[in-house]
């Protein structure tokens, strides 16, 4: 039973990584927090479903189709909204992002009214057993491609050259300017970069709850509890957060009340900020307003 | 520099103020004669901006004056919207006791959030107040027995001195709540607390240097928030004769924040001007799913692009009639 609830947080946790990590990514390059990431993630299950029931793709091609055009959505409202307002203080850019979150979910609901909806699993199969644990293969597909992301991710901020000039424009923008990095190009592409995780964390979860335009919020919040859990503003405080609440979740929900799974996220965002504000691995800074 | 060095006895030769205070006479006056000119449904949207004046305004008070970045706005409103609720149905208070209830109810709660903010700030204070709020969601769904769950409850019919509460009686009702509650608000913030509240938003050190309490400030002002905030939750919960859980959620705390800031933080006549263009402009496309969000939406890009002091800036700069002193935007 305790491994079973372990195996299943790990696969739910994969999920909050993902998106936690995509609110951090954009959150380290920008300083923007971004109230719109729920409906990044929101409109990536959206896109798979258009793809799939409006085009008739396949579900490789509509998964693909989902990352690519919430990047290029990424890319675009970074353009079209946020540069203007990047000497603006930070209350009007999240106000911004409040705005955004409130367009994307229309944009949706015109679409799709209230309709909720169910979205085939990508991998079909047998459950695995792993002695006595059941793990399905869309958990193990969610837990493998969370993995190959964070890889992909650690890889490119500590070994590429690119990764380590967006940490340094992220440290000090203007001494990044100074010396010839191309600061808002690079703000541009990691918008696209943490719309398409929110896609990414979208697509892999939406088989196995439903799809509808409302879904971000919830998203949205579970993303607050891993990063302020695994330190505000760090990366692989995200993943561990991320981690540790999806299973912190499933163990409350077994052993306590199922009904307390709701508000875990909640109770480990206040029990940090009043405990250890720097979550697990995050250094210390209060906050800029 | 932020604070007016007018002396309180100056106020009375100051042609502004006076030509201001009779304006608003006129607006009151003719806000009494409205119920004459309008339908029933126009009626219950007018009183829904009502409802949402008081919310914007309390709201102001923590985020525009203290400056403190604090999302239990929605949680305030809850519980205000609840402790009139069932209070009316439990215990078979009146209308005005269960108004008044639901201000003390959020005055606890804005004095419980107010806690925290001794300790964090900026986006940690956001998400630590965001938290509180669903918590206080969680607690009205699985309460079966006091709060009737996810279903929510009806409030039993509400009569006033002998006469059921219909749309118009309502509006007199929240329109006297509304005026006194701004009004109280409007002095408040024109006191020394109110004063105070500004120095800590402008520099919390300068202003302990100059023997500020911050501490008891913020408490006192997380508490009027939240009492105000709580009164426009119980007036909301007479307005539609309904409470439910899921109202008080993100959304509607999004969409708080988005009223105070299309009026203009730290700005009362803002606030109010906010919460009726909010409250009017989404009604219109009501029946077209999805409309309702876009137009809500285009309009705050509008604002944060075109008009960063808010409507309420943009006003105050064009007249200075409605130039409120204690403010200015650094």
């Amino acid at each position: 039973m305790f491994m079973q609830l372990i195996a299943s947080g790990i696969a739910v946790g994969s999920v909050y990584a993902l998106v936690a990590l995509g609110m951090t990514v954009l959150f380290r390059s920008t300083t923007v927090v971004n109230f719109a990431h729920g409906e990044f993630f929101m409109l990536g299950a959206f896109s798979v479903l258009v793809a799939l029931q409006l085009f008739g793709w396949s579900y490789g091609a509509a998964l693909l189709f989902a990352v690519a055009a919430l990047f290029v959505v990424g890319i675009a409202i970074e353009r079209g909204l946020m540069r203007p307002l990047q000497h603006a203080p930070h209350v009007s850019l999240a106000m911004m992002t409040v705005a955004l979150s409130f367009l994307l979910r229309g944009v949706a609901r015109f679409f799709y009214g209230r309709e909720v909806i169910a979205l085939p699993p990508i991998l079909e199969g047998e459950p695995l057993m792993l002695g006595d644990v059941v793990l399905l293969p869309q958990d193990l597909l969610i837990i493998g491609f969370s993995f190959l992301v964070v890889l992909g991710f650690y890889w490119f901020f500590q070994k590429t050259r690119t990764g380590k000039v967006v940490q340094v424009a992220s440290q000090t923008p203007r001494g990044a300017l100074l010396v010839g990095i191309d600061v808002p190009r690079l703000r541009n592409v990691m918008w696209g970069v943490g719309a398409a995780m929110g896609a990414i964390a979208g697509i892999l979860i939406a088989p196995s709850t439903l799809v509808y335009p409302d879904m971000g919020g919830h998203m949205l919040i579970r993303g607050f509890a891993a990063m302020t859990l695994g330190g505000f503003g760090s990366l692989s405080g995200a993943i561990v957060g991320g981690l540790a609440l999806g299973v912190l979740e499933n163990v409350i929900g077994g052993y306590v009340s199922s009904a307390m799974v709701e508000i875990t996220a909640y109770l480990v965002i206040l029990l940090v900020l009043i405990a250890r504000p720097q979550g697990l691995l995050g250094e210390w800074r209060q906050g800029r307003a | 520099m932020t604070l007016s060095t007018t002396r309180p006895g100056a106020r009375e030769r100051d042609p502004a103020a006076a030509a201001r205070r009779r304006a608003l006479i006129v607006l009151l006056a003719l806000l009494c004669l409205l119920p004459l000119a309008v339908n029933n449904y126009v009626q219950f949207v007018v009183n829904t901006m009502l409802v949402y004046c008081l919310v914007a305004v309390g709201f102001n008070v923590v985020l525009g004056y203290l400056g403190q970045l604090a999302f239990a706005n929605a949680a305030f409103f809850g519980i205000g919207a609840y402790a009139a609720g069932l209070s009316m149905v439990h215990w078979g208070v009146s209308g005005p006791v269960g108004i008044a209830l639901g201000g003390a109810a959020g005055a606890v709660l804005g004095f419980v959030v107010g806690l925290p903010a001794l300790r964090v700030k900026g986006y940690y204070l956001a998400i630590a107040t965001l938290a509180v709020g669903e918590l206080m969601r969680w607690v009205y769904v699985h309460n079966d027995a006091i709060t009737f769950g996810p279903g929510g409850f009806s409030l039993p019919e509400l009569r006033l001195l002998g006469m059921t509460l219909d749309e118009t009686l309502k509006y007199y009702v929240f329109l006297f709540v509304v005026t006194l509650a701004i009004a109280a608000t409007s002095l408040l913030l024109r006191s020394r607390f109110g004063r105070a509240f500004v120095a800590i938003r402008n520099n919390e050190r300068a202003a302990a240097s100059l023997g500020i309490d911050g501490r008891r400030m913020k408490i006192l002002a997380f508490v009027w928030s939240g009492m105000i905030v709580g009164l426009g939750g119980a007036l909301f919960a007479l307005l539609n004769g309904r409470v439910s859980p899921d109202t008080f959620g993100l959304s509607q705390l999004l969409m708080h924040f988005a009223i105070v800031m299309v009026g203009g933080l730290g700005s009362l006549a803002g606030s109010v001007i906010g919460a009726v263009l909010l409250t009017a402009a989404p009604e219109v496309f009501r029946n077209l799913p999805g409309l309702e969000e876009i137009v809500f939406s285009l309009m705050l890009i509008l604002v944060i692009f075109f008009m960063p002091k808010g409507v309420g800036g943009l006003l105050s700069d064009a007249f200075p009639l409605l130039r409120e002193r204690l403010y200015r935007r650094p």
